[in-house]
């Protein structure tokens, strides 16, 4: 792929990027955090985008997808981060849905089928019966039949997208196993994932992408873990200082100790205090959402305890901790954040009068002049009664936001607080948070972009596969650590490497 | 002036209601002169009471995301016990009446307010089931035959008149009245658009769902019941066949009205409407021989229009917001560029000075 341009609008996706897988049988990695294009390119090379410029050849060879059977045809095939299988039908027919099913005279051949789906799974080395029904499978199974079937068709470069989010370490092993038989009958496979160790241990050759350039490319020998982290980021700065001073100075509002939830957190411990804003990073699957679910009430966890300010605290719906001080702005504006048909005024009131007594009137009362004090102080442009549909992404979320501004809680909790947000809301947003912090209110904020931790958070905890495995005061976090940290660099090599480097 | 052109655009919703029911009255009164009368007036009104109560009650059950396939047989259910209550027992009249109302409320909070609201099932599996348990419990219980009811407390509620208008307008009236406060008034009625906007974002505020739902349940089988009573005065006896139709008929008139089908939005204002255009069509037809049964024909022709209009309306405002946003925003960023945007950025940028500017400093 050479050359590739994609326009989004007013942003430049992909700018003059680049990618050269070099001979069959390799893997290759892609790298570049959320936003440097990788997604772009992926839709690009799997035809369900046309680049605006650019070119893609295979065996030298000038290919045009113009959808992604197109990029099938030339045995391009990808297994994206969502499953996309029939729950309640058996492996066979997931891997040869639709008109691969082989067919007799009498319609489907089951039998030749069974047998067809089982040897595309001998190939991947498991053996599996296709007849299980695959609700039945663990993800790594579930894994294993979506790129069984990505092979049943004529496959020459095989995609896999985050393949191991949602696998244990052990099936982990399983999947590179499985990639390495491939490898040896000559596939390709381009492998995207966030996590160094991986890369290191199943590639053979990179290229890393950073806002829609290619940035550093070639065999995996050329690089070290530090120098990945190093090219995704951008040259190792420090972190600038903020305008005012951190502020924590407040007493331990909440306490977590050794709070553990089923299969995605493991033993965390942290503390926030009055008016400190901590932030959470890590990867999709590191444990940071469901760690603010926890307290939120809106997961239940399978040890450890919680004390908010002192006291033991305990919640099982969104209710109690409203109550008891907590808010939480969701990481899904448009599902769980605002009510679209609903007026701008009364999404702003939803919280602040959730206690009230049903029969009144929400016309009167000084929550509705409240409500519009917040939308002022957020400058939301727009009218108090008119429907949140209307309104712009920026200013949806700060709708949002504003909900948990009428009546502040004691802590807030904030997953993605900004995400899909214009440059000027957020800004704007960040702004408002740190005021809010000021006036003493805690915050828990947790979020895929690193720079935004940077500029908001008194204190960056990096979690990894459940555990937290940084706790990073504002002088020694910068970008490149937290990355390498949230992508599994131990510390050694990221202490040498920032020492280095700055 | 200005406050009619509030009034009407507060119309929007339900336009295609209104401007049939306008045009279905002016043809029908121009045409037949039997359809001027005060008779037939409070004749068109009477014959949709129970329709019109049902459709109060479905209006909520809509507007919070679901619907009640129920309403009908709990009205026939309710009826039986109110014919019960009256020939069998030593009960008061009028406290026969209130306890039907209340069995009503209290059969659609539980068999299917408890079951959508706390359980989460599916509206469809559950008011199915009831109408279904409900259709036979009335068959059993009555060993399909009628109870005549003598106590007169029914026919006052359903056919006699007061002051020259037939009673059950009187209290259609004090129902539309009662729904259109707790609509536009109460936080209750709040709740109702915010779970049916999104149940998720409702929750998350603090909003009590499980509560909001059993309740909107509960109303609406409180409005069957109390359509129930109405029936049973108006033949006089309480019979056992349920009226399956009347929940769709409900659900007919509340789309036709304006009220979306996913919840969030509607009135009962335009569900008030949709009943009186049922019962305008119905009464014409009739008067000009048609034949009633060719309104379910134009009842369903109209509800797929007025929904198809209500969807265009809806896309085309939609597009015009998109416009207007796109305008707007282009307007401040080219016009006042000088003034609001640098300041804009002004804000955003000495707080994080790494980050607005890496790509440039980095990628050379």
């Amino acid at each position: 792929m050479a050359n590739l341009h994609k326009w989004f609008g007013g942003v430049h996706a992909l700018d003059d990027a680049y990618m050269i897988i070099r001979k069959p049988g390799v893997v290759h990695a892609l790298m570049g955090q959320n936003g440097s294009g990788k997604s772009t390119m992926l839709n690009v090379l799997s035809g369900q985008l046309r680049p605006d410029s650019g070119t893609i050849e295979l065996n030298g060879r000038e290919v045009f997808f113009r959808s992604p059977p197109d990029a099938l045809a030339e045995g391009i095939s990808m297994v994206s981060q969502e499953r996309a299988l029939a729950e309640h039908l058996s492996i066979a027919e997931n891997i040869l849905l639709g008109r691969r099913l082989v067919r007799g005279p009498t319609g489907i051949d089951w039998e030749a089928s069974r047998t067809r789906a089982s040897e595309i799974l001998t190939r991947l080395g498991v053996d599996y019966d296709p007849g299980w029904e695959v609700s039945s499978l663990r993800p790594d199974q579930k894994q294993m039949v979506e790129i069984a079937r990505a092979l049943s068709t004529d496959v020459r470069i095989l995609v896999l997208d985050e393949p191991t989010s949602s696998l244990t370490d052990e099936e982990v092993q399983w999947l590179f196993a499985a990639i390495r038989r491939l490898k040896e009958r000559g596939v390709c496979v381009l492998y995207v994932s966030h996590r160094l160790p991986e890369i290191f241990a199943v590639c053979d050759e990179m290229t890393v992408l950073r806002d829609g350039v290619t940035v550093a490319e070639g065999p995996i020998s050329d690089f070290t873990p530090a120098s990945v982290v190093d090219a995704m980021v951008g040259s190792a700065r420090v972190r600038g200082t903020r305008t005012e001073g951190s502020a924590t100075t407040g007493a331990p509002l909440l306490e977590i100790q050794n709070l553990s939830v089923a299969g995605s957190l493991s033993d965390a411990c942290l503390e926030v205090h009055e008016g400190e804003i901590v932030g959470l990073a890590g990867l999709e699957g590191s444990g940071r959402r469901e760690l603010i679910e926890v307290v939120f009430g809106l997961r239940p966890r399978t040890s450890g305890s919680i004390l908010l300010a002192g006291a033991p605290y305990n919640s099982n719906k969104p209710r109690d901790a409203i109550k008891q001080g907590i808010g939480f702005v969701p990481p899904d504006r448009k599902v769980a954040g605002v009510i679209l048909p609903m007026a701008v005024g009364d999404n702003l009131g939803l919280p602040a009068t959730s206690e009230t007594f049903r029969l009144r009137d929400p016309g009167r009362g000084e929550v509705r002049s409240e409500s519009a004090g917040v939308a002022q102080m957020l400058s939301i442009k727009a009218a108090l009664d008119a429907p949140a549909r209307t309104l712009s992404g920026g200013n949806q979320q700060k709708v949002v936001l504003g909900k948990w501004m009428v009546r502040p809680p004691r802590l807030l909790l904030l997953d993605e607080p900004t995400r899909g947000v214009d440059v000027a809301a957020k800004a704007e947003i960040h702004r408002q948070l740190r005021e809010a912090a000021t006036r003493g209110i805690a915050m828990l904020a947790s979020s895929s972009e690193y720079d935004e931790l940077l500029e908001l958070c008194d204190r960056i905890l990096v979690l990894f596969r459940g555990r937290i495995v940084a706790d990073l005061r504002p002088e020694e976090a910068t970008e490149t650590r937290v990355a390498a940290l949230a992508g599994g660099a131990n510390e050694e090599t990221r202490s040498g490497h920032t020492e280095g480097g700055s | 002036m200005n406050r009619l052109s509030k009034v009407w655009a507060e119309t929007r919703a339900f336009r295609p209601a209104l401007v049939v029911v306008i045009v279905l009255v002016a043809l029908f009164a121009s045409w037949l002169p039997a359809f001027r009368t005060s008779l037939n007036i409070q004749n068109i009104l009477t014959s949709i009471a129970v329709l019109w109560l049902a459709s109060m009650g479905m209006t909520f059950v809509l507007i919070s995301g679901g619907f009640d396939l129920s309403l009908g047989a709990i009205a026939t259910f309710c009826g039986i016990f109110l014919g019960t209550l009256l020939e069998h027992t030593v009960v008061p009249g009028w406290v026969a009446v209130l306890l039907t109302i209340l069995l009503g409320g209290v059969v659609g909070g539980v068999m299917n307010g408890i079951f959508v609201g706390i359980f989460r099932l599916s509206v469809f599996v559950v008011t199915l089931a009831s109408m279904t348990v409900l259709t036979g419990i009335v068959l059993v219980w009555t060993k399909s035959a009628s109870i005549y009811v003598n106590d007169p407390i029914a026919g006052h509620l359903a056919v006699s008149r007061l002051g020259g208008i037939q009673t059950p307008i009187y209290i259609m009236a004090a129902v539309f009245l009662i729904f259109l406060y707790v609509q536009m008034r109460t936080y209750f009625g709040r709740d109702i658009y915010a779970t049916g906007g999104s149940y998720t974002a409702a929750r998350l505020s603090g909003i009590r769902t499980e509560r909001t739902l059993i309740a909107v349940y509960a109303v609406a089988g409180a409005c069957a019941g109390l359509g129930g009573v109405i029936a049973v005065g108006r033949v006089g006896a309480a019979t056992p066949s349920v009226d399956n139709g009347l929940a769709l008929q409900a659900v007919a008139a509340v789309l036709i009205g304006g009220t979306l089908l996913t919840g969030g939005a509607g009135s009962v204002v335009g569900t008030a409407f949709g009943c009186l255009l049922i019962g305008i069509l119905q009464n014409g037809l009739n008067l000009a021989g048609v034949g009633s049964d060719w309104q379910y024909v134009v009842t369903g022709v109209i509800l797929l229009m007025s929904v198809l209009a209500g969807g265009l309306q809806a896309s085309r405002a939609g597009r015009l917001a998109q416009f207007k946003q796109m305008f707007g925003m282009q307007a401040k960023v080219t016009a006042p560029a000088c003034s609001t945007e640098p300041g804009a950025e002004a804000s955003a940028e000495p707080v994080p000075p790494p980050i607005t500017s890496r790509s440039d400093e980095t990628a050379s």
